[in-house]
């Protein structure tokens, strides 16, 4: 499978804090957050395009999303907090309180998998080990 | 009727002359907001929580008295509770969560574990040279954005405080600033600056070392992904400004070195201060999260990741702060209160909430009202019962009632769960 390995970031989004407000469990909210942008070379490489779906993984799980173009550079990736992007970033704080959001290391595939919804969420965060 | 100056409760700035129109029961317009605040007011009343209950594995309504009830048996009885959240209400209920904690000997955290929580870890090491905004505004000639977005995630601060506004000593606005954004990407924050500096992910604490080297003298090359001229150009500016300030976001706080890299921060512009006026302050993100800490602090004598197993409040981040707790599966109950931990922590920490009895306090439904036990909703603070909030400057601002609710205050429904506790 074509892959590649980038750097993940997540952040605040102006979209995904307008569709916070319209509530977690709309629509809004899912397709607002359950993306992933990324620098237009970087999707070639996977053979992604625009909207479509694409697996994130890194060392602690993974998720599928769909893939935004971004003016962002090479090798960096970036997703809007919430429970999408949780799915991929380690509990372990190293004694600070703070997981690293910013930072984690992925792999990112082009997919045929459907996106999580919020209810696929929340089955696999009980059904984690 | 239409309600002037109501502060907006969303962000840390605070804005307080947004102006509200009810007609009857409902909200029908909201001026001089953005559109986070717009979009909180005119939606206050949807998606609203119930009294829930799980029982046979299904949320099922109860009457509010059997919520309370159960709550606080819930708490009654455990060995090691958590109480988290505290960030998207008013100060009272943050004291009475307090109260409650230190009757029950739980840990008690708010959201500033997961944002600025480093910073404090910082502060506490070596201090701030901090300012109010109305300062900045009055002031600021050099206005360094890092780390932060402030475009898309304080819409207003640009206008109101940072970037636009004509002051007292900035009377030519815009123009008589000079606006820096650094950031590992660009954004719509990089557009309104007048220089954009990358700088590569994870290497803010080299860049930052790097300047506070430039402002000794030191020839220091090319850091980060950041060319020696630019890094000489930026610290001419730093010097040679009549007040500067640093506004920073999670983009030093969430990433490797964490507080190390607000240390370089504080330490920069303490340096700065042998040459010029300069400030720092955090772009503090939920309404309430300063006052979280304050309230805490005036009660605890610290400001989150608080435990009061012994009977008296013991500190320590990493230690008694909600994500660490919940990953080592140490509290066997939860108590969560206007925040959606489930929405933003690492899905291995949320998983333990799932597994202990939940109690989530909420105007809102929520993701963690999803796996809860037990759900009581709530009042909105700021629009359907008052309170006061710290700005994220540390400026508290009284809030205000502009529409009534069938809910109680979060301060009345942690009394009542209190008075139960003791009952
Ligand atoms: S900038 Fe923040 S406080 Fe001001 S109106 Fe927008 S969300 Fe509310």
């Amino acid at each position: 499978m074509n892959y590649m390995k980038v750097i993940l970031i997540s952040g605040r989004t102006t979209k995904q804090g307008i569709s916070l407000e319209m509530g977690k469990t709309s629509e809004e909210y899912s397709n607002n957050v359950a993306v992933i942008m990324m620098n237009e070379n970087d999707m070639k490489k996977i053979g992604a395009k625009e909207d479509e779906h694409v697996e994130v993984r890194t060392k602690f799980g993974s998720a599928v999303v769909r893939c935004k173009e971004s003016r962002i550079d090479r090798g960096i990736a970036f997703m809007p907090y919430g429970p999408w992007a949780n799915m991929m970033i380690s509990a372990d704080t190293q004694g600070t309180g703070m997981p690293d959001y910013k930072g984690v290391e992925a792999k990112i595939s082009a997919t045929d998998k459907d996106v999580l919804t919020i209810a696929n969420v929340i089955e696999r965060i009980k059904e984690i080990k | 009727m239409i309600y002037k100056n109501i502060v907006c409760t969303l962000c840390g700035c605070l804005c307080d002359d947004i102006e509200v129109v009810t007609e009857g029961e409902r909200i029908a317009d909201v001026k001089n907001a953005c559109e986070f605040s717009r979009s909180k007011f005119l939606n206050h009343a949807k998606d609203r929580a119930k009294h829930l209950i799980k029982k046979n594995g299904k949320l099922v309504e109860v009457p509010i008295e059997e919520a309370l009830g159960e709550a606080a048996e819930i708490l009654k009885k455990a060995d090691f509770p958590l109480i988290y959240g505290l960030s998207s209400t008013e100060t009272d209920a943050q004291r009475m969560a307090v109260e409650l904690a230190e009757l029950i000997g739980a840990s008690i955290d708010n959201t500033t574990s997961v944002c600025h929580g480093p910073t404090i870890q910082a502060v506490q090491d070596c201090g701030a040279a901090k300012c109010t905004l109305g300062e900045v505004r009055n002031r600021a000639d050099l206005v360094i954005f890092w780390g932060c977005n402030p475009a898309e995630a304080h819409i207003r601060h640009a206008t109101r405080y940072s970037i636009t506004p004509r002051g007292l000593y900035t009377e030519s606005g815009r123009k008589g600033r000079e606006i820096v954004h650094v950031d590992v990407r660009e954004t719509k924050t990089s557009k309104m600056a007048d220089i954009f500096v990358k700088v590569k992910p994870g290497r803010d604490y080299e860049l930052l070392s790097a300047f506070r080297a430039a402002v000794k003298g030191y020839d220091v090359g090319d850091v980060a992904g950041v060319p020696s001229e630019t890094i000489t150009q930026l610290v001419e500016k730093m010097k040679s400004c009549k007040f500067g300030v640093i506004f920073f976001g999670l983009g030093l706080t969430m990433t490797g070195a964490k507080h190390m890299n607000v240390d370089a921060a504080l330490r920069l512009v303490r340096d700065l201060n042998d040459h010029t006026k300069f400030t720092i302050n955090p772009m503090r993100g939920h309404g309430n999260v300063s006052g979280s800490n304050d309230v805490m602090t005036w009660c605890t004598g610290y400001p989150f990741a608080v435990n009061f197993s012994k009977g008296y409040p013991v500190y320590n981040p990493g230690e008694f702060s909600a994500v660490d707790i919940l990953a080592r599966r140490e509290c066997d109950a939860a108590l969560i209160i206007a925040s959606d931990p489930v929405a933003h922590f690492p899905a291995q920490a949320s998983e333990h909430l799932v597994r202990i009895p939940t109690i989530v306090i909420d105007p809102k439904i929520n993701l963690t009202s999803l796996i809860a036990k037990i759900v009581i909703p709530s009042a909105i603070a700021g629009i359907e019962c008052d309170g006061t909030a710290y700005r994220m400057d540390g400026i508290p601002l009284r809030l205000k009632k502009v529409i009534d609710s069938e809910f109680l205050p979060d301060r009345e429904i942690l009394k009542k769960i209190i008075e139960r506790v003791k009952a």
